[in-house]
């Protein structure tokens, strides 16, 4: 069964600082961290599902695929000085790959790829005690073409009704965005008036129209990340966002983000 | 993907400098013997002089017009700011 829904930041300089980050801010989002971590206890899952963009880390030019599913024992990386391990639910990785196959969804899989900071910067804010195994669920964001918002959705919807027919309570986790622009000229001006009035939309309950958002409006907004966060509205439907925090610092949106179910 | 796009389609002729990009973003080995020898660790993956060149300072927008994705630039110079500047970062 499905049991939550969050939607987190997962920018670096969250877990290591520089001189050119505030603080104060960074805090607050840690703070809105906790909170997740909190409502995780409190929900019991025996699995998180978290949807990233693979920042080509796991998967480069020799084969990008548009969606794919980790379906091994554990998986590491590390990110500068960080070094992570985790486990995975083998069981559910595997069932999502054969079901979602089943359902139209031409799957990558892979069983050894290195797990990427989109993964590990919300799970190391987050992450209950005792650990709990996750799915990692790639969804291709920075290597044009990208899957569309469209089929992004789709492909939320049915791991929704994957999740529901589960024996196992699990909690589907979207990393990622706000507005941001690494490596271009917009980098310090990122389009938060956009991030708001989105933010708005998932507050009435409305994510269902992210599905209708073209992929190139998306790159315009910076917000090309926010695939992850619209497979996740294909699980949750139209339940009401409630808005942690948004926390927009000179180079990116910081939002969490749960829906209720 | 129209021409504007902040993230366009990599060309394949720029395939072994993005490789070297990402090989500064997630192969510490690496990073750390361009920290060293910045021209002699980009002709590991092997690319020409000018190239090098433009990787030591990274010269964001002339990597860009070679094809060079604009992530893998960004972060191949955040984490070779780690390397070098270690103890300015504070971690959580």
């Amino acid at each position: 069964m499905l049991v939550g829904a969050f939607a987190c930041a997962h920018t670096p300089q969250l877990l290591i600082r520089p001189e050119t980050e505030d603080r104060e801010l960074v805090l607050r989002v840690h703070a809105a961290f906790g909170r997740v971590k909190q409502r995780l206890q409190a929900l019991r899952p025996d699995v998180l599902a978290v949807v990233a963009g693979d920042h080509i880390e796991a998967f480069f030019l020799d084969a990008v695929p548009a969606l794919a599913v980790y379906v091994g024992t554990e998986c590491a990386g590390t990110f500068g000085p960080y070094q992570y391990r985790m486990k995975i639910h083998e069981p559910l990785a595997r069932a999502v790959v054969e079901q979602g196959v089943e359902r139209g969804f031409d799957l990558t899989y892979t069983q050894h790829a290195p797990l990427d900071y989109a993964f590990y910067v919300p799970l190391h804010f987050t992450m209950p005690e005792p650990a709990l195994p996750i799915v990692p669920l790639h969804v291709n964001v920075y290597l044009p073409p990208q899957p569309t918002p469209r089929r992004c959705h789709e492909w939320g919807a049915a791991l929704g009704e994957i999740f529901r027919a589960r024996p196992e309570r699990v909690v589907l986790m979207a990393s990622g965005g706000m507005s941001h622009f690494p490596g271009t000229d917009r980098y310090a001006s990122p389009d938060f008036d956009y991030d708001r009035e989105l933010l708005d939309t998932l507050r009435a309950g409305r994510g269902r129209e992210l599905a209708r958002v073209a992929g190139e409006e998306l790159d315009k907004r910076g917000n090309i990340e926010l695939r992850t966060w619209i497979t996740l509205l294909g699980a949750v439907g139209d339940v009401r966002a409630e808005v942690y925090c948004y926390e927009p610092s000179w180079h990116h949106g910081n939002a969490v983000v749960e829906w209720a179910l | 993907m129209e021409e504007a796009a902040h993230y366009r389609f990599p060309p394949a002729a720029a395939y072994p400098l993005n490789r070297c990009l990402k090989a500064l973003k997630s192969d510490r080995a690496f990073a750390e013997r361009f920290v060293k020898d910045p021209r002699a660790a980009a002709r590991e993956h092997g690319l020409s002089e000018d190239e090098a060149r433009l990787l030591d300072p990274l010269d964001r927008d002339a990597l860009v017009a070679r094809g060079a994705h604009p992530y893998l630039v960004f972060m191949a110079g955040l984490r070779l700011k780690m390397l070098r500047e270690p103890g300015k970062m504070e971690l959580f």
